[in-house]
């Protein structure tokens, strides 16, 4: 992930310093498998999903609460994990 | 979507959670790990980390360390989400998890989505799963997914340029895989799905 997310990188800093909490927390670490994910993705696919309206208004919040969840859904293998 | 997310120039700062379910993982990716997993990744703040190390530590002393349970995390996640200004939290194949836990897990993100009304949520699923989340998002915003022919025909023309044996291929069936290919991908997609258009549902 990027650098200039202040949040994320003193998350990483909170994350790497208390290894013990955050496995109490949870032994999953879903941060590998988006390493993964962005290893194997293809370029820019899925760019579309991110130009459409429903997108848009869910990213900015003109929907209000309303709006606040977006389920894409799809059948295995159209690129649902993999969506830029 | 996630990268999007973080590497997008915005106002203020975000914070994204991610969490793919994984039906190879199930015994493990209980509502509490899933949670959690998302917790972790939206621990910024040091009252935040320091009201879960005084959690830790008594967990440690008197139940041998165990894990919280799925109320707990649900309280500390809403916490964690009060000292930031916007949330986001992206769930992949929320059909691969087990049914009793795909409820949980949306009665718990209905409980924080409650609570803390700026945060979004952003899950991805096979079809089937549409009347659970519709169930407890009955404004729940519903897109189908499916790759633009554009989008195929890159792909293969990637993947025909890494072929390790070029000259086995005749100019009409490279023509015919990038012609065909998209085409009958692009039909497949539409025959299934169960929706044709992105649509708000309001039930």
């Amino acid at each position: 992930m990027n650098s200039h997310n202040t949040i994320l990188n003193l998350n990483q800093v909170i994350a790497d310093e208390n290894p013990e909490i955050m496995r109490w927390l949870s032994p999953l670490d879903p941060r590998r498998r988006h390493q993964d994910v962005r290893t194997n993705r293809f370029d820019s696919v899925g760019s579309w999903f991110l130009e459409t309206n429903e997108f848009g208004e869910w990213r900015s919040g003109g929907g209000g609460t309303e709006k606040a969840v977006l389920f894409g859904y799809g059948n295995p293998g159209v690129g649902k994990t993999f969506l830029r | 979507m996630i990268d999007s997310l973080c590497d997008e120039p915005g106002e203020e700062d975000i914070a994204v959670a991610a969490f793919y379910c994984d039906f190879r993982d199930q015994q493990e990716q209980t509502t509490a790990n899933i949670m959690g997993a998302i917790l972790k990744q939206l621990v910024a703040r040091e009252e935040v980390l320091g009201h879960m190390r005084t959690a830790f530590q008594k967990a440690e002393r008197e139940l041998d360390g165990r894990g919280l349970r799925l109320q707990d995390m649900v309280r500390m996640l809403k916490q964690a989400i009060a000292t930031l200004p916007q949330v986001f939290i992206c769930i992949d194949a929320l059909d691969e998890c087990l049914p009793r836990n795909l409820l949980e897990l949306l009665e718990s993100l209905k409980d924080i989505l409650q609570e803390s009304p700026r945060t979004r949520i952003f899950v991805t699923g096979r079809p089937h799963v549409e009347a659970e989340i519709v169930a407890y998002f009955i404004t729940g915003v519903i897109v189908p997914i499916s790759p633009s022919t554009h989008e195929i025909k890159r792909y293969l023309e990637r993947k025909l340029e890494m072929d390790t044996m070029p000259d086995a291929m005749s100019d009409v069936l490279h023509a015919d895989i990038l012609k065909i290919i998209p085409e009958r991908i692009s039909e497949m997609c539409v025959r299934t799905s169960i929706l044709p258009t992105p649509r708000l549902v309001l039930y």
